[in-house]
């Protein structure tokens, strides 16, 4: 469904990314992992069309998409939900909805997406009318989730979900990203909290300072010894 | 003196309103420009004499009616305002850098007033209409009417693009952008599109400016600037990013130049009106209606 080949990205004189290659199939859930500063983030965002790649491509559903622009992207029906969820404080909980369902393929399925939004968290509709800014951070993590989903996306990628959200949101993200999955919504997950991820991933990719440095599926990564040592073990301990 | 002549006083305070109001229409597109493209339009104040001449034109050589003229005017502006983004601002407002914007908009402001000044003279125009000295009178206090009309049509479009950000898909995107431009275009919105048709809006608010302008006063090529720098200290004042900020901004401004003039003297009304200015960016720089309306631009 997505397929990332050989891709090369600098941020001016700095390489981020080398030689990364990663491909999603259709319906799964892939879990992107590694440190900070891996190149996780700049991943996702070359994906989305708001970082160029100087070299390499990326591929979904049989049409390049490294030489279209971010908007245009959305339409193809991938969606990115950026770390730090970038919500619109100002605008309303049910503005920011309404903007998730801007392009001319999802605005017509307005009303039937914002009912499936409002069903995935119930509390954004008591809260519809209140500035997004003023919510909880498990309820504006809630809000950006449901405002990728008014887009109708086909993939859904998702940049640190779980990052400083409580320990019972974090959950509630994990369950929130198994449901949509079962909704056909394919996930790129990117997560610190490697255990969860690797649990619920059918097939995860490791970044190391650039580079994809291992792949394979959930299970067997999380069964795998160096990355137990490397980024669970510390976890462990604590 | 100070009690001399209360009825003076309110008819000073009244003017000061009417003139505010102006100024508060020129500050919310300059408030619009800014929060989507982060863009300083200091040619805002020459564009809006540009239209004081396009009305003034439609006047005299074609016995336009300026209130009739309003309408083709705008529509006009609109056109303009787009053009100017796609023309002129695009690749400026997509960069990090804010000194390439500037200086496109200080090259408009100079080109317009050499192109003004070569068409029209740098005589003064004014226009004389009918009814341009028709006073109502008050409680004591005289009005002229055409000023009156002005602050009816400035707050009316105050109103009207108030309303349109708020309750529009295009405009509550265009609120959206100016918050984040980048997370706009995650959510599949053109960013181009949100520029061009903010920039439609504050050209056609400049319009509406103008002839007010052309109604009211007398004009030259050269009175832009000082008109722009009004509607920053009136943005400053009011708030950057909302639209009723911005409006009331224009109108504390204006009460603060005329009775300013009325009682020290139009050169020390110029002093105060920037000393306040710089007061209040030293005490109040998110402006003194900054969290106080809720219509965000």
């Amino acid at each position: 469904m997505l397929e990332v080949k050989n891709l090369d990205v600098w941020y001016g004189d700095v390489q981020v990314l080398r030689k990364v290659s990663v491909h999603v199939d259709e319906g799964s859930i892939v879990a992107l992992v590694g440190a900070n500063g891996a190149g996780k983030t700049t991943l996702l965002r070359t994906i989305s069309g708001l970082l160029q790649p100087r070299k390499g491509e990326i591929v979904f559903a049989d049409k390049p998409l490294h030489t279209m622009k971010p908007q245009d992207i959305v339409d193809q029906g991938i969606i990115h939900v950026p770390e730090g969820r970038r919500l619109f404080a100002d605008l309303t909980v049910l503005e920011n909805l309404r903007l998730g369902a801007y392009t001319p393929t999802a605005r017509p399925f307005f009303l039937e997406s914002m009912e499936r939004v409002y069903k995935l968290f119930p509390v954004l509709k008591e809260r519809k009318d209140q500035k997004a800014g003023t919510l909880s951070g498990g309820e504006q993590q809630m809000l950006a989730i449901g405002r990728a989903v008014m887009a109708r996306p086909k993939l859904i990628m998702l940049d640190e979900p779980s990052l400083g959200l409580s320990p019972i949101f974090v959950r509630a993200m994990f369950e929130l990203i198994a449901t949509l999955n079962d909704q056909k919504v394919t996930i790129l997950l990117v997560e610190q909290n490697i255990h969860q991820a690797l649990k619920i991933a059918h097939q995860a990719f490791v970044l190391k300072i650039g580079k994809i440095v291992m792949s394979g599926k959930g299970d067997e990564l999380l069964a795998d010894k160096e990355i137990r040592k490397a980024y669970i073990g510390e976890r462990a301990s604590k | 003196m100070i009690l001399g002549d209360i009825g003076l006083i309110g008819q000073v305070v009244v003017n000061g309103i009417l003139f505010g109001s102006m100024y508060g229409i020129a500050a919310i597109g300059l408030s619009l420009i800014f929060g989507t493209m982060r863009i300083v339009f200091i040619a805002q104040g020459a564009v809006i004499v540009l239209f004081a001449y396009f009305c003034f034109w439609l006047f005299n050589l074609l016995g336009i009616d300026p209130y009739l003229s309003l309408i083709p005017i705008v529509l006009v502006a609109l056109l303009i305002g787009t053009g100017l983004y796609y023309g002129l601002f695009r690749e400026a407002a997509a960069l990090q850098d804010r000194i390439g914007s500037l200086l496109i908009a200080v090259g408009v402001m100079f080109f317009l007033e050499n192109f003004m000044t070569v068409i029209w003279t740098p005589n003064p125009r004014a226009i004389v209409t009918s009814y341009g000295f028709y006073t109502l009178n008050l409680i004591g206090m005289h009005f002229t009417l055409v000023r009156v009309i002005g602050l009816v049509i400035a707050a009316l479009a105050t109103i009207a693009v108030a309303t349109f950000l708020k309750k529009t898909l295009i405009g509550t995107a265009v609120r959206a952008a100016s918050e984040d431009v980048e997370a706009t275009s995650l959510m599949g919105i053109n960013p181009d599109r949100v520029n061009a048709f903010t920039f439609a809006i504050g050209i056609g608010l400049a319009a509406i400016a103008g002839i007010t302008l052309a109604t009211t006063y007398s004009f030259d090529p050269m009175y832009g600037i000082d008109f722009a720098i009004k509607a920053l200290v009136a943005l400053t004042l009011g708030g950057i990013g909302r639209v009723g900020a911005a409006f009331m901004g224009g109108i504390i401004l204006g009460l603060i130049e005329l009775l300013g003039t009325y009682f020290v003297g139009a050169a020390w009304a110029q002093a105060i009106v920037f000393a306040v200015f710089l007061l209040a960016l030293n005490f109040r720089p998110q402006g003194l209606f900054g969290g106080a309306t809720s219509e965000k631009a």
